[in-house]
């Protein structure tokens, strides 16, 4: 499963990238202290202020593009940058750990019924 | 733990598409929705929204009551829950991130403008 975010901010993608990937400008909005490796294979912890602690490995990294963290419990993060006229797009998509695939009953049922609706997503 | 994952297994196969996915964290954010309801913060049509929510009720993600003309809806507790409430905080985890990262380089900008030398020491 997944959550799906975007936000549009003036500034260039090389600024954001900064506020992504350097664990002090880190700690101005994603955790209250970071630690963070940002390179392919480098490792991360991210705690919070309640004493919430997680760990994290970088599985990839395009400066000023691309950014994706797995998560010790199987879960991940993509964060992306495009360009945009007006500053730029930040796109961010968490997943959930990961479970067996499953096909059940009412899964199919409801494709049947209702095939892919994406006009929401796409707005 | 077997039983609850085969649940929530399921719930994510039937969340695979993006617009349903979003349509149920509406739902749940508002405890119970009308097709009226949503289709007025949407940019889809009441009718769209509507054989959507059916579908989802027919496949037993959220719960149909009539109420006068209208049906109205709310999610299914468990098994559908867990996997709503991690896509609800962690959705409105990410909101407080993005705007907290808008903040932070509104701030980050304008401290790097102070330490430019002001125009007139330019030469």
């Amino acid at each position: 499963m997944e959550v799906e975010r975007e936000i549009v901010v003036p500034e260039a993608p090389e600024e954001v990238w900064e506020a992504l990937t350097e664990p002090e400008r880190l700690e101005e909005w994603f955790a209250t202290e970071v630690e963070l490796d940002a390179r392919p294979g480098g490792e991360g912890v991210f705690r919070w202020g309640d004493g919430d602690e997680r760990r994290a490995v970088v599985r990839e990294v395009e400066e000023a593009e691309r950014l994706v963290l797995d998560w010790d419990d199987g879960g991940s993060v993509v964060l992306e940058l495009e360009p945009m006229v007006e500053g730029t797009r930040v796109h961010v998509v968490e997943s959930s750990p990961e479970f067996a695939p499953a096909l059940e009953l009412n899964a199919l049922s409801l494709q049947a019924a209702a095939p892919a609706w994406t006009a929401l997503a796409a707005a | 733990m077997d039983g609850a994952r085969g649940g929530v297994d399921r719930v994510f196969a039937a969340l695979g598409d993006a617009g349903r996915r979003s349509l149920v964290e509406a739902v749940a954010a508002r405890g119970t929705a009308t097709a009226t309801e949503l289709a007025a913060e949407l940019p889809v049509t009441r009718q769209a929204v509507a054989k959507q929510l059916s579908a989802l009720a027919d496949a037993g993600l959220l719960r149909a009551t009539r109420a006068g003309r209208e049906t109205r809806y709310e999610v299914t507790p468990a098994p559908l829950e867990e996997a709503v409430e991690w896509m609800v905080s962690v959705g409105a985890a990410w909101d407080e991130r993005l705007a907290a990262l808008r903040r932070s380089l509104v701030v980050y900008g304008k401290s790097r403008d102070t330490l430019q030398p002001p125009p007139r020491f330019r030469t």
